[in-house]
């Protein structure tokens, strides 16, 4: 199968890339360093010819409202358009767990709006929902950052391995479109002060970890569980604590 | 999209956070939830808290109605509720869904919560309609939880979600450990709601017995019954049947004619006939004690031609309550209805009786009063003949300034007072001031207040209720009341006790009066004329008549002349009464003997016209045709009489042995010592008895009675 994979060169697409080629795939690798631009369009119909299946892991490079939101709605019309136009067979996606419940956020805002043009564009398609991947705890902790207190809420919270993300996209990719939804997290529960506290504590990390009950999550009210998977959810191989080991062995 | 039924969700690892964190959140929601008494907060709670956690869509709370056989919804949560525009949401929410299908039996048996699959179930013939309505508006699974009270189910959480496996492990546990807390608020919130009823239904049946009471007639009560059986529920009255005098029948008293709109005319024919208490469904509804329930359908499958009649209406039963006064049966009341609380229903029918009870009372004193009146038209007409104002003989002086006083105060509603020595026609001129007077057309009511003991004066005049003292075995309507717009004249009122004098004079100011054991206070409207041949004066002074009662009396004394004081009278009258009993005996006698007319005139008359009048029926009988010869004056009447009048023509030693007798008489024979005869007549005791003797007085004299 001919697969094209936006945003490749990211942390999820370049994993999902060398196991579709690892599988025997003709993939294509779509990035702007590559010539192929979902904004411009620059290189999308080339890219797109005889393709079968197009995996869209592109992120926004500006996280403010108003840009991720002309990001993803224009990146997701130029790329839809243009699997329309080449007759691509099967559109996946990576979106995010809650994201419907989360509408006060730009960010979430701007991922609906895409879930909903790929909904409303007849493409064959499965968007895969995902909770926060594990190298994303940094990001969070950082944003919550005052001095020395990380200020973070009493949410549960279900993080996956980027490995297992990419696994589970793979493996999508490979199978029938399920034209709907389907969700995937990590394999355990837990709330995000604990987690983060785990965190920081395994980095050595001097900030303190200072809960709350605000609800807040990126500077957005959410409920306690909007970032885990209410329904069924496929749940990631490795756990925390692995993840955390394998990451020091890195370091 | 088919769901891979053999491969089980895969659930994650709780962290010892995550679990600590849903027991507090638990025992919060708990907390919280049994506080909660308005039924509106609690399932908005409940959702609300219990969404930060987990997933769902909306959930709703049925209640179990036993006696029906099914469970209907009670408390919504509207706000996130999808089927809310579902054009059957209106209809669902007031629906009662069969407990006995398998879907909801499965719930039943179930040990906790349990879920569906919408899809799964919905197409089963059996299964209730609001699963496939949420199916349609994209819900995919149900959890239901029974809500137990003291170890029985009451009723249902439904929990529905758009995402299936929404429903985890945890989820459940959760649902189930939050169940103690949530059926104690449920069932706080029954109770509460209950007493908000019952308080609701007390304050209506409190308006509405207000209402009642001003109620005096059928219609006024049928108008009142109309609009509490209408506020209540949509009740209607199909009819309201007394017992008649004999205690035997049953006729209709008050129907709903609208009710049986096509079949009028049978309704009609069963109501008119008359039943008696043997009847069988009206003699089990007097046996029973609180009304029996009749369901419409039961009877007519059993042959009760009646509900034909009643399922016209669409009402499910016919409750029939007793109406009773006390312990007595007065009649059945039959209502159509679906349902009916039980409380309301007997305060209704109590306050119906009571308000029967009294328009009935009212309806024989008015047919008691009309029959009197009827009665007394008749009398009325011979009164006018006999009594005539211009009847009155006599045109003496003394008689016309009698008849200018009369006059002068007829119109007027002014209380009068008639004096005059017995027999001189008090009564006459009280009726002739009567029937010069507005109120002609109405009977004047007379009570001689020396005619009854003293214990039962008061209820002669004013009435008495039922049981206002032993042998008051019935009602008895006053003469005051009977006299109402009319007028009351009350001869020998010198007589009237002092207790029934202090009743009357309140009665004479306040316009007003209660009956002899009654709470209720009745107006009147009466005009009152008193006679007396008292000196009341002196009975004032004695103590014996209040002097208050003697002022409001005295307002226009009228004082009849003695016979012997209008000579020229006598004449005129002795022909008038020759006529009067010549006629009455079918005798010819229009003359008297000029000899016969001298005795008369020579005569004291103490007994005055009654006596001129009684001597002369009784001449008349005795006498042949023609001229009227013999007049039959008993001279021992005269002496005995007890009148200022024989003191004319007698000698000084008759004159001081009656006086002497007369004062022995009023001080209870006592002769000497303080109090006694001998200090009024101020002799000596001695002088007194030699006196006594000497005039022949003895015991006898002075103990007879009068
Ligand atoms: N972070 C999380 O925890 C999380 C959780 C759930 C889902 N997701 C979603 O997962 C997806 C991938 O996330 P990620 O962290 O792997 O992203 P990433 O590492 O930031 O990678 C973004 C990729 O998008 C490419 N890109 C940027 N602008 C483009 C354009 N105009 N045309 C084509 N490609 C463009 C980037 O190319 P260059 O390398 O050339 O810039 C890069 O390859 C995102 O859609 C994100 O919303 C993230």
């Amino acid at each position: 199968m001919k697969i094209v994979v936006i945003g490749g060169s990211g942390l999820i697409g370049s994993k999902v890339v060398a196991k579709l080629s690892q599988a025997g795939h003709e993939v294509i690798s779509a990035s702007p360093a590559t010539g192929i631009n979902t904004i411009t369009g620059e290189g999308l119909d080339e890219a797109l010819a005889n393709t079968d299946v197009v995996v869209d892991l592109a992120n926004s490079p500006s996280f403010e409202d108003k840009a991720v939101m002309e990001f993803f709605q224009t990146a997701g019309r130029n790329l839809l358009a243009a699997e329309i136009r080449a007759g691509v067979k099967h559109h996946l996606a990576l979106s995010i767990v809650g994201v419907d419940l989360m509408q006060e956020s730009g960010y979430m805002r701007a991922k609906k709006v895409q879930e909903d043009l790929i909904k409303q564009s007849g493409v064959p398609h499965t968007i895969m929902r995902s909770t926060q991947f594990f190298e994303f705890i940094g990001g969070i902790a950082n944003q919550a950052t005052e001095g020395n207190i990380v200020h973070i809420s009493d949410l549960q919270f279900q993080p996956i391995a980027a490995e297992d993300v990419a696994t589970f996209v793979t493996e999508a990719a490979l199978s029938a479109p399920v034209n709907g939804i389907q969700e995937i997290a990590g394999p355990g529960r837990f709330t995000m002060p604990e987690l983060i506290t785990r965190y920081l504590e395994a980095a050595t990390d001097p900030r303190k970890v200072e809960a709350n009950q605000n609800l807040q999550y990126y500077g957005a009210k959410i409920s306690y569980a909007a970032l885990v998977p209410a329904g069924q959810a496929k749940l990631g191989a490795i756990n925390f604590d692995n993840w955390l080991s394998s990451q020091l062995a890195k370091a | 999209m088919k769901r891979d039924k053999s491969q089980e969700p895969q659930l994650p690892v709780l962290s010892q956070a995550v679990l600590e964190q849903e027991r507090k959140m638990l025992l919060d929601l708990g907390n919280d939830i049994t506080r909660v008494r308005d039924k509106n907060d609690l399932l908005v709670l409940f959702s609300k808290r219990l969404k930060r956690y987990f997933y769902f869509t909306h959930t709703i709370v049925t209640l179990i109605d036993e006696k029906s056989g099914t469970y209907t919804p009670f408390l919504l949560d509207n706000e996130s509720s999808p089927i809310r525009k579902h054009p059957m949401y209106p209809e669902l929410i007031q629906a009662h869904f069969r407990l006995n299908e398998p879907f909801i039996q499965t719930v039943l048996q179930a040990d906790g919560p349990i879920s569906f699959l919408l899809e799964d179930i919905m197409e089963q013939p059996e299964s209730p309609v609001f699963l496939k309505v949420n199916y349609e508006k994209g819900v995919r699974e149900i959890l239901m939880t029974k809500i137990m009270m003291e170890d029985k189910p009451m009723g249902f959480i439904h929990m529905y979600t758009d995402k299936p496996g929404s429903f985890t492990n945890e989820f459940r546990s959760v649902i189930n450990g939050i169940i103690p807390q949530l059926s104690g608020a449920v069932s706080n919130i029954i109770k509460n709601e209950e007493i908000h009823k019952t308080e609701r239904e007390k304050s209506f049946l409190l308006d509405f017995s207000n209402e009642i009471a001003q109620v005096r007639s059928k219609t006024d009560l049928q108008a009142a019954i109309f609009k509490v059986l209408d506020k209540t529920m949509g009740t209607k009255l199909a009819m309201i049947r007394l017992l008649d005098d004999d205690e035997v029948h049953l006729s209709m008293f008050m129907c709903d004619p609208t009710l049986f709109g096509g079949t009028k005319a049978t309704f009609e024919k069963m109501s008119g006939t008359r039943i008696t208490v043997e009847e069988p469904y009206t003699s089990k509804v007097l046996a029973s004690r609180e009304g029996l329930v009749f369901n419409v359908a039961e009877e007519i499958r059993s042959g009760n031609d009646y509900a034909k009649l009643w399922a016209t209406t669409g009402l499910k039963n016919m409750y029939s309550f007793p109406l009773r006064v006390g312990n007595r049966n007065i009649g059945t009341i039959w209502l159509l209805a679906n349902k009916l609380s039980k409380l309301l229903l007997k305060g209704i029918c109590a306050q119906i009786s009571i308000a029967i009870a009294n328009i009935q009372a009212n309806e024989k004193l008015l047919a008691y009063k009309k029959q009197l009146e009827d009665e007394n038209d008749y009398l009325k007409e011979q009164i006018r003949t006999i009594y005539n104002f211009s009847e009155i003989v006599g045109n003496g002086a003394a008689m016309q300034e009698v008849y200018r006083l009369i006059s002068l105060v007829a119109t007027s509603g002014t209380t009068v007072l008639v004096l005059g020595e017995t027999g001189t026609g008090k009564e006459l001129i009280a009726r002739a001031i009567h029937n010069a007077s507005p109120r002609k057309d109405k009977l004047m009511v007379k009570v001689n207040c020396a005619a009854l003991p003293a214990n039962l004066i008061e209820s002669e005049l004013f009435g008495h209720e039922r049981g206002a003292f032993t042998g008051a075995t019935d009602r008895h309507i006053g003469k005051f009341e009977l006299a109402n717009q009319s007028t009351l004249f009350l001869d020998e009122i010198g007589e009237l006790p002092l207790e029934a004098q202090a009743k009357l004079l309140r009665v004479i100011q306040e316009r007003e009066l209660e009956r002899v054991g009654g709470k209720q206070t009745i107006k009147v409207d009466v005009r009152l004329i008193t006679a007396t041949n008292r000196q009341l004066e002196e009975a004032v002074r004695k103590g014996q008549f209040r002097e208050d009662l003697y002022y409001r009396l005295n307002v226009f004394p009228i004082t009849l002349p003695p016979l012997r004081d209008r000579p020229e009278d006598i004449a005129p009258l002795a022909n008038f009464f020759v006529k009067k009993y010549a006629r009455n005996a079918g005798r010819k006698i229009n003359q008297i003997a000029p000899k016969a007319m001298l005795q008369l005139r020579s005569y004291s008359w103490p007994g005055n016209v009654r006596e001129l009048e009684h001597l002369i029926e009784r001449s008349v009988l005795l006498s042949p045709d023609g001229v009227l010869k013999d007049v039959y004056l008993s001279s021992k009447n005269v002496s005995e009489q007890q009148s200022p009048a024989h003191l004319a023509n007698r000698s000084l030693e008759e004159v001081e042995r009656s006086y002497i007798i007369e004062v022995l008489k009023r001080c209870s024979g006592k002769i000497s010592g303080i109090g006694g005869a001998a200090e009024i007549l101020q002799v000596p005791g001695n002088t007194l008895h030699s006196k006594m003797k000497k005039l022949g007085i003895t015991k006898a004299d002075y103990f007879t009675q009068g």
